[in-house]
């Protein structure tokens, strides 16, 4: 194993190698333009292929062309990139076409501030793109090693759903300088639980089961078989219908494939002091995790009864985890509050679920100790006066 | 025609698709054979060819055609999932688009540019029914001035690529393309001859073929859907390069062959890397 000062940037790249990704394709854009610029010196030297876009649509469609012609691709953005990849990401779903997207979160709306950490994408990675009838895959890394890692497991899931899968980080994880450790063999890699898979292809004529089932080998150009896909909703054999029957079969294939195998990626997430019935639990996901961590550590010293989740896989969202009676607090990137509403419909009925947003700017652990005390004496929260009362 | 549709049929399109849905009258199916006629006069077979098509009357009644492996891309963006492709493709292989002229001209006119601008090897034959017909019938960017649709009833007004003495030619030939050609429906075998010289070129070619659609156009237009009016509007407004007069909207024949002139995309990309990873640099 080798061990590097590096960004996350840095570290993505290291992990599409070693997962088996050759091409690349993407367009510049603040903080992921690092992560392009690193594949264009990295994947030469590997025999793969970097190419830069006229946008960003185009980047996702070319990493769709070259996955179709059984190329592990993957692409990467911000937040104004990743909503023009809305169009080729229904493609892709629709014709099961494996693929990993990186979408580094920066402060928006529209352009925002380039250089500051968001969370404003959490529901955008689940609808990605138009239409409904799918499940989306999403991970969240919290640092540049688990960057590392998710983008390993990403082309490892993506491979055996057939389908694109996210990796959500942030602006601090992608630009941010850390010990990372690469694996520099086959058995360090088992070592670190990288798995991968290789690209397999339907020889045809079928382009798709309606089941659940995984390991669906994905279409592939250019074998002669006569493989078919389209943006239309398929027939069995790939043909373009309008049927409502025939879209039943493919929108059940869409969504269950992912439903019913959950236990693939439901254990990616992390739990402290969830042991012993926390009157409060902080939910959080990403680089404010790393701040959360920190204040739960804290609040324990100080004699409070505070659990943090950290959740990793966002979608599809674990509800399981939030069955206890409790108080949430959903601390998150944005002054919207987006996850804080997925743990108020997966919470039960008589939990509390309170919101602490922030955004370009991590909480700090003062700010964090004193909102989980305010809330464990059921005292209001602090505000800074003009946001509103409630999320 | 040299070749009975039938033969053709059956030796390189599905029955199932065949005949297609298209609209009674419609010029596309002529294209179609252009195309079809064209490889089976170059002897490539149904493994040989990637086809591709986009979204419209064009793309719709020709995707899933073709007896080898076809793909459908999403609005416009065809040409840049073939890109992608082309990287992964044996080179032998060729990759044929059949789309429309919004698809080309309209919403993928960027990624088009984009793909004549790298040379990619790939052969884009624009089906262009004079507009936007498989939503009802509105004007697109190569609709001849004046005409009236269901988005232009006053007459279609709206400089366009094909007004004031632009033609979508020039763009396609300043952004790189190595084939250019033109032919209406009715060109028979000059246009089969066009698009074998396509095909064979090692680069980006494109073969702009207008051709008639009675039931959305020509209803609008002519106030007819006879099939005899609206093909005769087009022959009557097309003439071969150098032979046009004041009527001329379309000039039909080879428009620009610079055939193997510049590298070929993924060649040079796959040339560029191979270099790279043995030496460092390049």
């Amino acid at each position: 194993m080798k061990r590097f000062l590096e960004t996350g940037n840095f570290a993505i790249t290291e992990g599409a190698i070693l997962a088996g990704c050759r091409f690349f394709c993407g367009y510049p854009i603040t903080p992921a333009t690092e992560l392009a610029e690193a594949m264009s010196k990295r994947l030469p030297q590997e025999g793969g292929v970097y190419l830069q876009a006229e946008d960003e649509c185009a980047a996702m469609h070319l990493c769709i062309g070259a996955s179709l012609g059984g190329m592990k691709s993957m692409t990467a953005t911000s937040g104004p990139g990743f909503i023009l990849y809305a169009d080729p990401y229904g493609w892709a779903l629709g014709c099961e076409m494996p693929l990993v997207v990186v979408n580094s979160g920066r402060v928006g709306p529209v352009s925002g501030i380039t250089g500051a950490p968001g969370q404003g994408e959490f529901y955008l990675t689940r609808y990605p793109t138009q239409g409904g009838n799918f499940e989306c895959i999403t991970l969240a890394p919290n640092s540049a090693q688990e960057a590392m890692a998710m983008v390993v497991e990403a082309f490892y899931l993506s491979e055996r759903f057939r389908m694109p899968i996210t990796v959500l980080v942030d602006q601090l994880i992608t630009d941010g300088f850390e010990d990372i450790t690469v694996p520099e063999s086959e058995e360090e890699m088992r070592q670190m639980g990288f798995k991968t898979w290789p690209r397999a292809f339907c020889a045809g004529p079928d382009f798709y089961p309606f089941t659940d089932d995984l390991d669906i080998p994905p279409v592939q150009m250019g074998s002669g078989a006569g493989g078919m896909c389209s943006d239309w909703t398929p027939t069995v054999e790939g043909y373009d219908i309008e049927e409502v029957d025939a879209h039943h079969k493919h929108a059940y294939r869409l969504i269950y494939k992912v439903r019913n195998h959950r236990d693939m990626f439901n254990h990616l997430y992390e739990k402290k002091f969830m042991d012993d019935d926390p009157e409060l639990v902080v939910v959080s996901y990403g680089t404010p995790s790393r701040v959360v961590n920190t204040a739960v550590d804290q609040a324990r010293a100080r004699g409070l009864k505070v659990g943090a989740l950290r959740l990793i896989n966002l979608w599809p969202f674990p509800d399981e985890h939030f069955a206890r009676k409790a108080k949430y607090l959903a601390v998150e990137l944005n002054w919207d509050g987006q996850l804080v509403r997925e743990v108020q419909r997966a919470a039960t009925k008589d939990a509390e679920v309170h919101f602490l947003g922030s955004c370009g700017d991590l909480p700090t652990i003062p700010d964090l100790l004193e909102n989980f005390e305010k809330l464990l004496k059921n005292q209001p929260l602090t505000r800074k006066g003009w946001e509103l009362e409630a999320w | 025609m040299q070749y009975s549709s039938s033969a053709l049929i059956q030796k390189y399109l599905r029955s199932r698709k065949i005949p297609s849905t298209a609209c009674s009258g419609c010029g596309l199916g002529i294209n179609h054979k252009v195309v079809v006629q064209a490889v089976d006069e170059l002897g490539l077979g149904p493994a040989d060819i990637i086809w591709g098509t986009s979204i419209g009357c064009a793309g719709r009644q020709t995707f899933g055609t073709w007896q080898g492996d076809g793909f459908a891309g999403t609005h416009g963006r065809v040409y840049a999932i073939a890109r992608g492709l082309r990287i992964a493709l044996p080179p032998e292989k060729k990759i044929i688009c059949t789309v429309g002229d919004g698809d080309a001209f309209g919403i993928g006119l960027l990624h088009l540019i984009h793909c004549a601008r790298s040379n990619v090897d790939m052969t884009i034959i624009v089906n262009d029914n004079l507009g936007y017909q498989s939503t009802g019938g509105q004007f697109g960017f190569t609709t001849p001035q004046g005409v009236k649709t269901d988005s232009s009833p006053y007459g279609m007004f709206e400089h366009n690529l094909m007004s004031e003495g632009m033609d979508v030619m020039h763009i396609l030939k300043g952004a790189g393309a190595t084939f250019l050609a033109r032919h209406v429906a009715m060109d028979g075998p000059r246009a089969v001859e066009s698009v074998k010289k396509a095909i064979l070129n090692r680069g980006f070619s494109l073969v702009h073929m207008p051709y008639p659609c009675p039931t959305n156009f020509a209803s609008r237009e002519l106030g007819s859907r006879n099939q005899v009016n609206i093909y005769r509007w087009i022959k009557q407004r097309a003439k071969p390069l150098g032979q046009e007069d004041a009527n001329t909207v379309w000039a039909t024949g080879v428009w620009y062959d610079a055939t193997d002139s510049r590298p070929e995309f993924s060649e040079h990309i796959w040339a560029s890397v191979g270099k790279i990873r043995r030496t460092g640099a390049l």
